[in-house]
């Protein structure tokens, strides 16, 4: 067990350092800051003089274990566009994200969890296929155009709820809805694959032999025992809500982590764009790890592959 | 086993709690309601992006929130004219001298006082290179800003300088306080500003709004909205479903598809403001061949249906337009005869040039000009018609900004440009025809001498002279395809009186209460 986790956690540190050497080069493919924080009527020599100030004339690589450096004193650089520090502005705008994945995440498990039962209650009924052609639809509409819809049905035409922004509970519905919509899918789909591939297992025939109902079979034996890997989906589908965020929050406005890629990615803001990647990934990361380490700790089987 | 399940579900809702735990502070902002409009007037504002900074001297977008909270030395009228500001007249002393007399009595609102070492330590603050002030280029020309008395000041500038007076209506020259800049440093600043202007500031939720309320002692009188929230919706159609919900009051940047929406509601109606914004031409790469023979790019102009595009493609979002300077700038001399929707003059030109068979080319677009896209697909087919292949090749816009001015783009580009809040043709047409220059892919001595010219010399009408005699040798020269003048629109809040401005400027203190 202790090797187990050792290694797994070797593993989760090898990531996040590959997460952050990634996006390192990546943003630095696509673009110079100096051009885009100065304003277009900016000459050569005034550009010229911003990129040397702010470090990026060096040779790339002189400045990848420069930023390597900075990381492991916790030093993430102050962000282009704001001038403050990066980290400070991703870990203000973290609680706004976690909310939404939250409230996102409960209703996908709910509506994911139950339209899985039902199917898996009813297979090859019509209701299996209603329910699976409805799951179907949710996961290849864009989420932009999901949102979109909600806020004309919800807040243009009903008056119910705000269209965007900030403030309390009422106005995170429609954004939860929206990042709520495609991990519905997963969660359902494995929760009724797994509940049919136990419904065939020996101790539900036997259970039903003792003279069980089928809903009180279901509920008292399969569910239990199908439950593992919807666990493992859920538990992913949150690590992607949090990094998912990026279209959902800048359509409703709401003042995520999301929003601050997007708008990081836009002005080149390269340290903004590190330290939320880099903090998302940790988030990911970590939340990948704990639940490799409970189901570990369940199923000693499981392997470091 | 049975018990390390349940031990399991229960971790995760832990760890799910945990998370809920963080839940955020609500309503911060107040719903912009019509109860007791006539005491107290609150509004919001929604733009597309936040701001980055509250600092004039050091921002990278433009300063519609800025501008709330201070003043500059000359401001504009709803007619854009140059009236005075913090400064009550200015007046050259010499070619290279501009004296402003300073308003007496102001105070920031601290209460420190505002005078010429104010001016003086606003403008020394963004001219310091070691500031690395994103918009010194706005005021390069100044060579040093010097204290007379109290409240004159000397601006001497390094070559003569027209354009001085317009340099102190638009930052980075807004007038901050120096012993409170001082004492809280740049950054903080950044975060708390002060100034003379009829807002102050309240407060700055990063990511969503900033709250400003009205300047009790201000010297312009007090303001009928007393309170303002700017918000920031960055998605086109939320800012338009917010307008039309009535959360917000007023919301900028309405794109074209979103008119009909706003037009058609009972509770906001559609600010047009006419040709506000970019001037949309196809650029060629003049040293390039076949770029390089003027009949080439004559015909190329023959070819296309401008009007077409507009009143098609654009629904009339933009104005067809062969002036290269817009008609609210310094120098505009109206609508010069351009070149007709003339296919048959375009291939004889072709083919007097050489191409009688055409020839191909790669135009680039970007997505920052309305529809630009389709625009350039129907510029690619009516080029065809005339024997020219075009490739359509669409660049990522943080892209673009840094390819075109490393004159990296394609020997055919999409580009408009505007004299932003200047108004004066200086800004709108010389980084793009100088040779040179960043954006330009032109060279003509003769061009080159007039623009250089008009930009040093403070003779109204010689300028004048100066842009009219450009804009003749440019047009037929045709280093570009002639388009269009994009509108701007706003949507405004049938509660609120007020119409969008060709500055782009959105001064809080013009707006009022209005239940027409």
């Amino acid at each position: 067990m202790k090797h187990y986790v050792l290694k797994r956690l070797g593993q989760s540190v090898l990531a996040v350092l590959g997460a952050a050497t990634l996006v390192f080069f990546i943003i630095r493919l696509s673009g110079d800051p100096a051009r885009l924080m100065l304003p277009p009527e900016a000459s050569e020599e005034q550009v010229t003089a911003l990129r040397e100030s702010l470090g990026f004339n060096q040779p790339l690589w002189m400045q990848y274990i420069d930023y390597l450096k900075n990381l492991f004193t916790g030093d993430l650089g102050n962000s282009l566009y704001y001038k403050e520090s990066a980290l400070k502005l991703v870990l203000e705008r973290m609680p706004a994200t976690i909310d939404l994945a939250m409230f996102a995440i409960i209703i996908a498990v709910t509506v994911g969890l139950l339209a899985g039962i039902v199917s898996a209650y009813k297979k090859n009924s019509w209701i299996d296929y209603v329910v699976n052609g409805w799951i179907f639809l949710t996961q290849s509409l864009p989420v932009f155009w999901i949102g979109i819809v909600l806020i004309m049905i919800f807040a243009v035409n009903l008056h119910w709820l705000p269209t965007s922004g900030n403030r309390g509970l009422e106005s995170i519905i429609l954004p939860a809805l929206t990042l709520a919509a495609y991990p519905i899918a997963p969660i359902a789909r494995t929760m009724r694959a797994s509940l049919i591939e136990v419904m065939d297992k020996g101790y539900m025939i036997t259970s039903q032999a003792q003279g069980f109902s089928k809903p009180s079979r279901i509920l008292k034996r399969g569910l239990k025992n199908a439950f593992l890997p919807v666990i493992t989906v859920i538990s992913l589908e949150f690590g992607v809500m949090i990094a998912g965020a990026v279209v959902t929050e800048t359509i409703f406005s709401w003042p995520g982590v999301g929003q601050l890629i997007i708008q990081g990615v836009s002005n080149r803001d390269f340290p903004l764009v590190q330290a939320s990647i880099l903090v998302i990934s940790i988030i990911y990361i970590a939340i990948t790890l704990v639940t490799d380490l409970i189901y570990h700790r369940l199923d000693p089987r499981i392997k470091v592959h | 086993m049975k018990k390390s399940k349940f031990l399991l579900i229960l971790t995760l809702l832990a760890v799910f709690a945990a998370g809920c735990s963080t839940t955020s502070k609500s309503g911060a902002g107040e719903e912009a309601t019509g109860e007791g409009q006539d005491q107290k007037l609150e509004i919001t504002i929604a733009r597309a992006f936040d701001v980055n900074g509250l600092d004039p001297g050091f921002l990278t977008e433009n300063a519609q929130v800025v501008d709330n909270i201070f003043d500059t030395l000359v401001k504009r009228d709803a007619e854009e004219k140059l009236v005075p500001g913090l400064a009550t007249s200015w007046s050259q002393i010499d070619d290279t001298t501009w004296q402003f007399k300073l308003r007496e009595g102001v105070t920031f609102t601290n209460g420190e006082a505002f005078n010429a070492d104010a001016v003086k330590y606003s403008l020394d603050r963004v001219l310091d290179p070691a500031n690395n002030a994103p918009t010194a280029s706005y005021v390069s020309t100044i060579q040093e800003v010097n204290v007379v008395d109290e409240y004159t000041v000397n601006v001497v500038t390094k070559k003569p300088d027209p354009l001085v007076p317009t340099r102190f209506n638009r930052y980075p020259t807004e007038i901050v306080p120096p012993k409170y800049a001082e004492e809280v440093g740049q950054e903080q600043f950044a975060q708390k500003p002060i100034g003379t202007g009829p807002y102050q500031f309240v407060s700055w939720d990063k990511g969503s709004n900033v709250v400003l309320e009205a300047n009790p002692n201000y010297w312009g009188g007090e303001p009928d909205v007393k309170k303002v929230t700017f918000r920031s919706i960055p998605e086109a159609s939320t800012r338009v479903s917010a307008l039309l919900n009535g959360e917000v009051d007023l919301i900028t940047a309405v794109s074209p598809e979103d008119r009909e929406k706003i037009e058609s509601s009972s509770t906001a109606r559609l600010s047009t403001v006419e040709r506000a914004g970019n001037t949309v031409y196809v650029g060629f790469k003049t040293d390039v061949k076949p770029f390089d023979d003027p009949k080439v790019r004559q015909a190329l102009n023959y070819a296309i249906d401008v009007k077409s595009i507009v009143d098609k493609v654009l629904q009339g979002a933009a104005v067809q337009t062969n002036s290269l300077i817009g008609p609210k700038d310094f120098g505009y001399a109206g609508e010069p005869e351009g070149y007709s929707y003339d296919p048959e003059k375009a291939k004889q030109l072709l083919a007097e040039a050489g191409y009688p068979n055409g020839f191909s080319a790669t135009l680039d677009t970007v997505s920052w000009y309305i529809k630009n896209t389709d625009v350039a697909q129907v510029i690619a087919e009516q080029l065809k018609a005339v024997g020219v292949n075009i490739k359509v090749n669409n660049v990522e816009s943080s892209v673009y900004r840094t390819l075109v001015p490393a004159g990296k783009q394609s020997d055919m580009y999409v580009l408009g440009w505007s004299s932003t809040n200047t108004l004066d043709a200086d800004a709108a047409i010389y980084a793009i025809l100088r040779s040179g220059e960043s954006y330009s892919t032109y060279a003509n001595k003769d061009v080159d001498a007039k623009l250089d010219e008009a930009r040093s010399v403070t003779d109204e009408a010689k300028r004048k002279q100066l842009y009219q005699e450009i804009q003749d040798e440019v047009l037929k020269d045709a280093p570009r395809i002639f388009l269009y003048q994009e509108n701007q629109y706003y949507g405004v809040s049938d509660r609120l009186k007020w119409d969008g401005r060709v500055d782009g400027s959105i001064p809080v203190s013009t707006i009022s209460a209005g239940n027409e």
